[in-house]
């Protein structure tokens, strides 16, 4: 048997995957605003955590 | 207050962070301590009550206090600290320019506020209550400037008790804030933010989540197609290479399934929506795109799995899930236009108000939604909103900021009885307006209209590529008919792949993709060069020579006023200039310039003491009293009908002086002491470097050039002669109407009509030509009146920008044209059976890509051309 037959299903697989992938990026809105996020990074994380999680909200 | 302290504390509290702030902290404390040692001292000595540097709040404090380091408390004073230490100063002189932001009036937004927490308020689509009980609101931000504020409100928001989380989008202008709903509520946010200054409104309408989900629809579509079209493609490179070198035949059988698979899938979800709207065509019995489209994606599927089933002939799948990527690219780039030019016209909708504030018949105030309103109704005005309808003043005496239709950018008295627009803010006091006009039938809502309409409109070209083809599908349908019926004596299967052949050469991706890729092409650009065009079909307008009107002031010229010329005493000017210092006016600067240039001690006469109420009117002066040496003067200064109204004398020698002044194209203040002339200065202000060029090269290029200016005709007349022009095209001295009137003049020749100005100052009237160009007065505001907006501000942009269309049209007609003939050539082999279905899916391909080649490798606005 040759290896095509496993290759090929595994190649739509993954790029399945990759589909999948970005897919779940355009429904969360990442492709909606490019100018915000450049920003958000200098955004200090470690406030945010102490701040965010003892309740249970989930942002974004 | 004691919120705000609380609040500035926590900033000011979290600095340690970040390790540069830590000095600023210290010296934060130990001043807040200097501050509380210094009271007592403070008390016996004058004092005065200054507005807070960082948040606006009257604070009492010592007359020797430096103005520009006053805080009402120590987390203001943290806060700004803390802002300077990060360079971000800027935030406030920007957060000055904006009138709506949430310093105008505090006590006033509070209680405008107090409503979000009305469940109804922000409506349905704006507050969701989250399963964990939290709740999200999404609101319009007002006074967002760069990526800076969206960093400040995410930051700051930390420190509000309840908040969870707040997420700025920076392109929409909105905001989506998480928050506990028994911690907080949304007017304490809302508060909390406005102290930062932003200010938050209800989203205008739910277009915006409309518009976004389908943008993820089409873009979900793109993914899918996407990923379908490059794996049937590589499966179809290694059968075409399999047929030269020779491929085992379980082997190709098996990769014929499967790429055939892939394009079954292809046309079957992304490309479903063509078949729609075929099937829509058929229902209207009329001609669409989609109709051949549909036809060759359906035959082609047909025969495609047949042959992949036969194990025989050519399976179409690659350029089947390929022409419905390539299709789809096209439509979401036309979608994005179609989007860009409506968030422009939905950012105007946000200048007006959504909420008004209703008079029952007793008397009693409450607030409705502003497409509620009726003609009759009244409605009452706070300070620093904006009117929601058009009406008359029937009780209350105001200024009002009617920068955005008229044009004027002082505020304007209005009194009982003066007619008021939907748009406009209420600057200085309460006021009562009965209504006359609501939405979409007030000024402000007519210019909104027609501003909709003109980018509902297709470019010409457009519609044209749509006319063809609707005659296209037709022709198309008939032809591969006929095909199929002429080739049947030569068997089933030569005749149909023939038809097929022709339905797959002639699809017109590369037609569908031309126009809409050379706009975006033409406007990113453009963009790189410091134009901005919300609205691709202002190329296609811009590329014939037409009729273009530029305003004077500021667009033309400097728009900085200088003294030129001064007749008579100085005394007069040093006189005026005290008043002048009061005054917030480009004439009022040019002569406190002037005068602080001719005598030093001028600041001697500039104390308190010296001056009594000034009255500045705003129809054209300024007078007031000045003592002078013990001896009160009344001091008038002003353009000529003022001084004149106000009954002071002028002597016969100025009046020929007055016309020597404005013989030189400058604009005459007289000051008159004790009601008598005595200094006669000439104001004006220079043309622009580089004006002269852009008219000389605007006229050889074929344009009608010519000026539109509210300021004095005889000034506009010594302009335009600077330049080079004929008198009549020069009109000055036109109210906003009057220009309005001038760019709506119709034409014989169905020539186009451009305007050139200040994007704030011009708004009707850029809204109201073919093209209207913004030169000055920011992005956001000029792109809601005007289709462009050039940000270098310079003339030279504007020779730019033409030659660009100019090259952009030629490109869409060439690309058009290549496109066109390439279907036909293919479409002719075809019916002579020359080209093979193999060799047709190749061809189409290589048409797109051809088409995307010579428009990106086209040359429009490129960077060394002027």
């Amino acid at each position: 048997m040759s290896v095509i037959y496993i290759a090929l299903p595994i190649a739509l697989m993954l790029g399945g995957a990759g589909l999948a992938a970005c897919i779940y990026c355009i429904r969360a809105g990442q492709y909606e605003d490019l100018d915000s996020p450049p920003f958000r990074i200098l955004i200090e994380d470690k406030e945010k955590q102490k701040s965010v999680l003892p309740r249970s909200g989930k942002p974004g | 207050m004691l919120r705000r302290k609380v609040v500035g504390e926590r900033i000011a509290g979290r600095q340690p962070a970040v390790s540069s702030s830590r000095a600023d902290l210290q010296s934060a404390t130990i001043v807040d301590q200097e501050s509380v040692a210094e009271v007592r001292p403070a008390i016996a000595s004058a004092r005065l009550t200054l507005p807070c540097v960082h948040c606006t709040e009257p604070t009492l404090c010592d007359a020797t206090q430096d103005a520009s380091r006053v805080f009402c408390c120590s987390g203001c004073r943290g806060a700004y600290d803390l802002i300077h230490g990060w360079g971000l100063q800027e935030f406030y002189a920007l957060r000055e320019q904006m009138p709506l932001s949430g310093t105008s009036n505090p006590a006033n937004q509070r209680d405008q506020y107090e409503q979000f927490d009305t469940p109804d308020y922000l409506g349905k689509d704006c507050l969701i209550e989250n399963k964990d009980g939290t709740h999200t609101a999404e609101l319009a931000v007002h006074g967002l400037h760069c990526g800076a504020c969206a960093w400040l409100i995410e930051t700051a928001v930390e420190h509000e008790a309840g908040l969870i989380s707040a997420r700025v989008q920076m392109s929409q202008h909105s905001i989506r804030l998480i928050f506990d709903p028994t911690q907080t509520q949304l007017s304490k946010i809302a508060r909390f933010l406005d102290r930062l200054g932003y200010s938050l409104t209800p989203l205008s309408s739910s277009r915006d989540s409309h518009i976004r989900g389908e943008s993820r629809r089409q873009l979900v579509q793109i993914a899918i197609a996407g990923f379908l079209a490059a794996n049937a493609m590589w499966i179809a490179v290694a059968l075409y290479a399999g047929e030269f070198t020779g491929v085992e035949v379980g082997h190709k059988y098996f990769l014929g399934l499967v790429g055939t698979a892939l394009g079954l899938t292809a046309v079957a979800i992304p490309g479903r929506t063509f078949f729609i709207g075929a099937i829509a065509a058929i229902k209207h019995r009329i001609p669409h795109m989609d109709l051949p489209v549909a036809l060759g994606l359906l035959v082609g599927s047909i025969v495609g799995t047949y042959n992949a089933i036969q194990g025989a002939g050519h399976v179409y799948f690659d350029s089947l899930s390929a022409l419905v990527f390539l299709l789809l690219i096209g439509r979401w780039i036309q979608f994005r236009q179609q989007q860009r030019a409506m968030s422009a016209v939905d950012l105007m909708m946000r200048i007006t108000p959504r909420h008004a504030v209703l008079l029952r018949n007793d008397a009693t105030p409450i607030t409705v939604l502003a497409e509620t309103l009726t003609p009759d109704d009244l409605i009452r005005v706070a300070v620093g909103e904006s009117i929601a309808a058009d009406g008359v003043i029937v009780a209350g005496e105001t200024r009002l900021d009617r920068s955005l239709l008229s044009g004027e950018s002082r505020p304007v008295r209005a009194v009982i009885g003066d007619v008021v627009s939907a748009g406009t803010i209420n600057l200085s006091a309460p006021i009562d307006v009965r209504v006359t006009a609501v939405g979409r039938e007030s000024r402000i809502g007519r210019v909104m209209k027609s501003v909709e309409n003109a980018t509902s409109e297709k470019t010409p070209v457009v519609l044209l590529a749509d006319r063809i083809g609707g005659y296209f599908v037709v022709v198309v349908t008939v032809l591969a008919l006929l095909t199929f019926a002429s080739w049947m004596h030569a068997g089933l299967s030569i005749a149909t792949a023939n038809a097929t052949s022709l339905l797959i050469v002639a699809c017109p991706c590369a037609l569908a993709l031309a126009t809409p890729l050379a706009i975006a092409v033409g406007l990113g650009r453009a963009a790189t060069r410091g134009i901005l065009i919300r609205d691709g079909s202002s190329f296609q307008q811009l590329s014939r020579p037409g009729t273009i009107w530029l305003d004077k002031t500021g667009t033309l010229t400097e728009g900085k006023q200088c003294v030129s010329a001064i007749f008579g005493t100085p005394d007069g000017l040093e006189m005026a200039a005290v008043l002048e210092a009061r005054c917030k006016h480009p004439v009022a600067d040019a002569i406190v310039a002037a005068a602080s240039v001719r005598c030093t001690d001028l600041t001697l006469h500039c104390d308190d003491e010296s001056l009594m109420p000034i009255e500045a009117e705003t129809g054209g002066g300024v007078c007031g009293t000045v003592i002078r040496q013990g001896a009160q003067h009344r001091v008038a200064a002003g353009n000529l009908s003022y001084i004149r109204r106000g009954g002071n004398e002028i002597a016969s020698a100025f009046q020929e002086e007055l016309l020597q002044v404005i013989d030189a194209g400058a604009s005459p203040v007289l000051i008159a002491i004790d009601g008598k002339v005595v200094t006669l200065v000439g104001i004006s202000d220079r043309l622009r470097e580089g004006a002269h060029e852009a008219i000389e090269s605007l006229r050889s290029g074929g344009w009608k050039v010519g000026i539109l200016s509210g300021d004095h005709a005889d000034l506009v007349l010594q302009v335009g002669a600077q330049l080079g022009l004929q008198p009549e095209s020069c009109l000055g001295g036109l109210s906003p109407e009057e220009k309005l009137d001038v760019i709506r003049r119709p034409r014989s020749d169905g020539s186009v009509v451009v305007m050139v100005g200040d994007g704030a100052n011009d708004a009707a009237a850029l809204a109201a030509a073919d093209v209207g160009i913004a030169v000055r007065g920011g992005a956001e505001v000029s792109l809601q009146a005007a289709s462009i907006f050039i940000s270098t501000g310079a003339l030279r942009s504007l020779l730019t920008l033409i030659r660009g269309a100019r090259k952009t049209t030629q490109l869409i007609w060439i690309t058009f044209a290549i496109s066109l003939s390439y279907n036909l050539i293919a479409v002719g082999l075809a019916i002579a059976g020359w080209i093979t279905p193999l060799i047709a899916a190749i061809l189409m391909p290589v048409s797109s890509v051809s088409i995307l080649a010579i428009t990106l490798a086209s040359k429009t606005f490129e960077k060394n051309s002027p």
